[in-house]
């Protein structure tokens, strides 16, 4: 179980993660999602201790990371698969990181089996590609077969069978009773995965409940309409309990209402309706709902501003 | 708490009272350390190379050493000689060990920053921090693995430097024994003076995080900059007598055979040098338990 309270982290003026509280369950996969820059890998990082937190705190499974005296065999963390000394064999970085914990060489050859990473195991790691090098970074967060499993963007690089492969062992460790903590900013690969879904953006949490709840109160009915007097169609539909979004003179956007009611208040009113279109809502437009406030920021042409959009994804 | 949809509670891990295993004591971070610096290539090919260079300097010295002999075996070339400023070969042997210290030095100073900075460089340093959060022990155990291997190479060198001269000054009856004055302490010194400076380097390296930053800092400190305040302050008497507080000063007096009036003998040489390594070793442990990896 991972508790965050009121957890912030800042950079000079920057602010990476503003006061974000939750709590990730054990027994299910929680997915972290947000755009680019939202402050995931920062709360990660605090997680783990590798930053410090501006304010607030953060515990695994009730104490801070640091405190625990078998951190590895607590929590097994995938932050940046880069993290490995590029001159070094993979089988001996695994065997180094175990050797803190006196973990035995059999658990190294274990996870290399696991991870698929047998073949490469005895070649520098500076000649991997970016999905061996991914798979690399979940054998080392798997060392100490810790309760608490934490991988950021864990997809990343990865040929499909990886990623299925990574799909399989979230769920299966949180079959398992563990706590699985997984960041991704695309929402078609948590909606295959989480259980439960943190968004966070611009270092806030937007939003934190079950996946489906997430879809279903984002993914209201929304239709396209085409109509001459577009206006006496939404006072038509006034009672409705409907929102609408104008987007040309003669085009509007209805969300929250069937397109055969908006036809029969349309041949109600004697409005003259030439295209009426329902949308599919994907997983992907209820996250684009909830974080379009949240990326503004990144949605317009990069200027020389931009840059501070995504301060700590990079590091 | 939607627990309820959590499937098989039977998987379910007893916690929070479980007993998660053997955790990091100073002993498994030590060995984690000596895997690190066993299992990249650099290490071995800088000790193999300090290890010839000083022991090849001091064969050199030690065969240069009997052709000044010679030279000065006929009293007018001597009183010529002397009139330069030559030493006599007699007043220098017993130096010939060590005297590849400033090459071991280089060499071993390089070797303690790249320890340290490819870390950062590589992001290994994360990993490192993971697994070690509270961060102090994986950091002294690199610097001890650092400093005994400085020492064992140093010393180490220096006896075989010790043992390959001796025949070579045989023959102009230049040869010394093990137990003459200083002998000893000027072998081992010379260990000791290599393991200070591998703890300054590698300080320097951890709170530079830069391999090149790194390395050239600690040689600027250590070598460069005795030789500068040589050039431009040898007519000031307070810059000379600060300059004995030099970390290389302290360094030379560790393994001088013969302490001149008025200098630092052995014992306070070592407290200039290795009060600076402990000084920047402080410093590094305490800005690194504080700063963001």
């Amino acid at each position: 179980m991972i508790e965050a309270q009121a957890l912030s982290k800042r950079y000079g003026a920057k602010t990476a993660v503003d006061a974000v509280s939750f709590t990730v369950q054990p027994g299910k996969v929680t997915g972290f999602l947000g755009p680019n820059g939202a402050g995931k890998s920062t709360t990660m990082r605090m997680i783990v201790g590798l930053d410090n937190p501006s304010g607030g705190g953060v515990t695994v499974n009730g104490r801070a990371y640091a405190q625990h005296t078998a951190p590895l065999r607590e929590v097994g963390a995938l932050l940046d698969a880069k993290a490995v000394h590029t001159k070094r064999s993979a089988y001996n970085h695994l065997r180094a990181m175990a050797a803190t914990h006196g973990i035995p060489n059999s658990r190294v050859k274990d996870v290399i089996e696991l991870t698929g990473l047998g073949p490469v195991a005895k070649k520098r790691v500076g000649g991997f590609s970016l999905g061996m090098g991914q798979r690399l970074g979940i054998a080392a967060a798997l060392l100490g077969d810790p309760h608490t499993v934490i991988l950021d963007e864990p997809v990343n690089g990865l040929d499909p069978e990886g990623v299925q492969w990574v799909r399989h062992l979230a769920k299966g460790l949180a079959s398992e009773g563990r706590t699985v903590f997984l960041s991704s900013h695309l929402m078609s690969e948590m909606a295959l995965t989480a259980d439960h879904l943190i968004v966070i953006g611009r270092g806030r949490i937007i939003a934190d409940a079950p996946i489906q709840s997430i879809i279903d109160g984002q993914g209201k009915v929304r239709v396209r309409v085409r109509a001459d007097r577009p206006q006496d169609l939404l006072g038509g539909l006034a009672g409705e309990g409907v929102t609408s979004q104008v987007l040309e003179p003669e085009l509007v956007e209805i969300t929250g209402v069937e397109p055969r009611r908006i036809a029969e208040i349309a041949l109600r009113e004697r409005v003259l309706v030439y295209e009426l279109t329902p949308l599919q809502v994907s997983l992907e437009d209820a996250y684009m709902q909830l974080t379009q406030n949240e990326v503004e920021y990144h949605s317009h042409t990069p200027t020389a501003a931009d840059p501070a959009a995504a301060p700590s994804e990079g590091r | 708490m939607a627990t309820s949809t959590t499937p098989a509670p039977a998987l379910q891990r007893p916690r929070p009272d479980r007993n998660p295993g053997p955790g990091v004591n100073f002993g498994r971070v030590l060995k984690s350390e000596w895997i690190k610096v066993t299992t990249v290539p650099s290490t071995v090919i800088l000790i193999a190379c300090t290890v010839v260079l000083m022991v090849g300097i001091s064969a050199l010295l030690a065969w240069q050493t009997t052709f000044l002999f010679e030279a000065q075996s006929d009293p007018e070339m001597a009183a010529q000689m002397q009139a330069q400023g030559a030493p006599d070969p007699n007043d220098i042997v017993r130096d010939i060990p060590g005297s590849g210290l400033t090459f071991g030095q280089l060499l071993m100073a390089s070797l303690a920053v790249v320890l340290i900075a490819s870390e950062w460089a590589t992001g290994m340093i994360r990993s490192t921090m993971v697994a070690v959060p509270r961060r102090t022990p994986a950091l002294l155990a690199k610097q001890l693995i650092m400093a005994v291997i400085s020492f064992v190479i140093g010393a180490g060198s220096a006896l075989i430097a010790y043992f390959i001269a001796q025949p070579i000054l045989a023959g102009s009856d230049l040869d010394f024994g093990l137990g003459d004055d200083g002998v000893l302490l000027h072998i081992v010194n010379t260990g000791s003076v290599l393991a200070l400076v591998s703890i300054f380097a590698m300080s320097i390296g951890t709170l530079i995080r830069n391999t090149a930053g790194g390395v050239v800092t600690s040689i600027g400190i250590l070598l460069v900059l005795p030789i500068v305040v040589a050039i431009f302050g040898s007519g000031t008497e307070w810059v000379v007598d600060a300059a004995r507080f030099l970390p290389s000063s302290g360094g030379e007096q560790m393994v001088a055979t013969t302490i001149a009036d008025g200098a630092f003998n052995q014992w306070q040489g070592a407290l200039v040098l290795g009060g600076w390594s402990l000084l920047l070793l402080v410093v590094s442990l305490i800005v690194t338990k504080k700063r963001d990896v």
